[in-house]
Parts: structure tokens; sequence; C-alpha cells
């Protein structure tokens, strides 16, 4: 087992809309957050390549590419699964995101789901000393962050 | 932003998440869940209040069904229309009822019901408005802070 880290929101859009804003959009919408870095380095630009095994990457500013995860699932405009690897992170760890994009009447329901936080090493520098439950809350509010500024960006 | 909300405990969080979903139509927005599978922490929205799902986490903290039923305190509900239709979907889900809907001297439609644990919960919908002197006529309550 595994822990999880589940947030969800409605967006006023179309599921198309929604996922077209997540994917083909992040460079705009995302949030860099020093909790949560994903390099070292100054946050740079987030880009997915759309479809199954795509990276999703982030460009710095000195031109290297770091990958953060791929597209391990790729249904448009449902759902979309892709692996997340921080550089702090041991080696051999790889966590996994879900994002779903549900109707309700005209909005969209979008909601991720973060599982395998936990496993980030308590000595590890990506934990900042934070004991589990700290770590998965803060976890959440990064993605609810997101998630409020994907929502801002679909809309 | 300064706000208010509620934590509520329950045996069973999962099935209560669940429940809540169903038969209210709250919406799970955050969900924290350990290596094992047990809830940590939980928030379920409904409009621009949430409400808190969790364990019994301390001796302190108890499901009404842990407590033969007792309840300090209840959450309210405050929809804007079709409460009839509200109560209706809640008994579906299997809600306890303990008042019918009925219209209060305060111009509020509510009914009152039991959810699976035992919580109780409180639902209105304003349908008449009264004034101060009329609630205060219909109730022999002295009334203050009536807008």
């Amino acid at each position: 087992m595994t822990s999880k880290v589940f947030v969800a929101l409605r967006v006023k859009a179309t599921p198309e809309r929604a996922f077209e804003a997540f994917v083909g959009e992040i460079g705009m919408w995302w949030k860099p957050n020093p909790l949560f870095q994903t390099t070292p380095r100054a946050p740079g630009l987030l880009a997915f390549e759309p479809g199954e095994g795509g990276r999703l990457t982030e460009t710095l500013a000195n031109g290297k590419v770091f990958e953060i995860g791929r597209i391990t699932a790729w249904e448009p405009p449902h759902r979309l699964e892709f692996s997340w690897r921080q550089a702090n992170f041991p080696p051999e760890l790889k966590t996994q995101v879900e994002v779903r994009f549900e109707a309700v009447g005209d909005e969209t329901r979008v909601s991720i789901e973060h599982r395998g936080f936990d496993q980030v090493p308590l000595q590890s520098a990506a934990r900042h000393g934070f004991p589990d439950q700290a770590l998965l809350m803060r976890l959440a509010e990064y993605w609810q962050a997101q998630l409020a500024a994907l929502r801002d960006t679909a809309t | 932003m300064a706000r208010m909300s509620s934590a509520l405990f329950y045996q069973d969080p999962r099935a209560a998440i669940d429940w809540l979903q169903k038969a209210f139509g709250f919406e799970l927005t955050m969900l924290l869940e350990d290596a094992d599978g047990g809830v940590a922490h939980s928030q379920l929205s409904f409009g621009d209040s949430m409400v808190m799902i969790g364990t019994e986490w301390t001796e302190d903290h108890k499901s009404p069904k842990s407590i033969g039923g007792k309840n300090t305190q209840t959450v309210s509900i405050q929809i804007d229309d079709d409460i009839d239709a509200h109560y209706a979907r809640a008994r579906a889900a299997g809600a306890e009822i303990h008042a019918e809907p009925a219209t209060q001297f305060y111009g509020d439609r509510t009914y009152r019901c039991r959810d699976p644990e035992g919580h109780i919960w409180n639902v209105s919908q304003t349908v008449e408005v009264v004034s101060r002197e009329e609630a205060e006529a219909a109730s022999g309550l002295k009334i203050t802070g009536w807008v």
C-alpha cells in the first residue's frame, strides 16, 4: 500500500477544455513552490509531450531540460496519469499523479491523486523534516494551489 | 480570510465520506490516506463551506455510534432550493428522519436527520421573508439582531 493525497475542485469549462489547459498550458498556470522543488535551480517552464510515454519536462533558464516524469495513461478528456520525480528524490523513487476530468452539469470536476509521496525517506531534503501527515497535508495544499491556477487559466 | 468549519468523527470515515456525498450532495475536495489506506484527513465542500471528516483519533473524539447516539453539536446545512427533493434524497440514502420537513416561524423550511453513525444534521431553506415583528408575534420571543 502507499499513501494517497486527493484534491478536487470545479472548473467552469468542459472536460475537453480543462484537459487541454492542463496538458497544453501547464507552462502558463503552474505555480512553483519551494517546498516541492523539482530541481535545485530557479523554477523553469513546465511542458507535457502529449500522448502515452510523453515526458513532463521543466526547461531551466540555462537551457537544461529536467524530466519530472512520463505520461503513463493518456485518455483525453477524462484521465491522465504521469510519474513524478523531483531531483531531490532518491534515484529509484517514483511517485504517481492521476488527474481526472469529470463533467458535472456545465462544469468539470478536476481531481488529482498523488500516490507514494510517503516513500520519500525521512532524511530526504524533499521532506523538510515533516512527518507523514504534515507532508501529505502540505502536498495536498500544493496541488490545491495548482488546481486553482488551472481553473483561472481554463476559464 | 477568517472563517469557521466543523470536524466530525466517525468509526468508518470512508463510509461517511461516500454517504455524505450521496445523501447531501457534498463533494470530496481533499483526502489524505496513510500507507495503510487509513483516512488521515478529509474535507467535503458544500457551496462556500466545508466539513472535515475523520477518525475517532483520540479518546476525546468520538462518533455518536460509540457513545450511545449522543451528540454535543449539530451541523446546519442551508440550501437555496427544493428542500423536499433534498429530504427525499437523504431519506433514500438511508438517513434516519428525526423531524419531517416543516416551515418554521422564522420563514425557513427545515428537516432534521441522523446519518448512519448517528450524527444529527439540520437542513434549511428560506421559503418566506418574515419580519422581526412577525417572528416575535409568532414565537413570543424577544428577538435581537434580526436584519
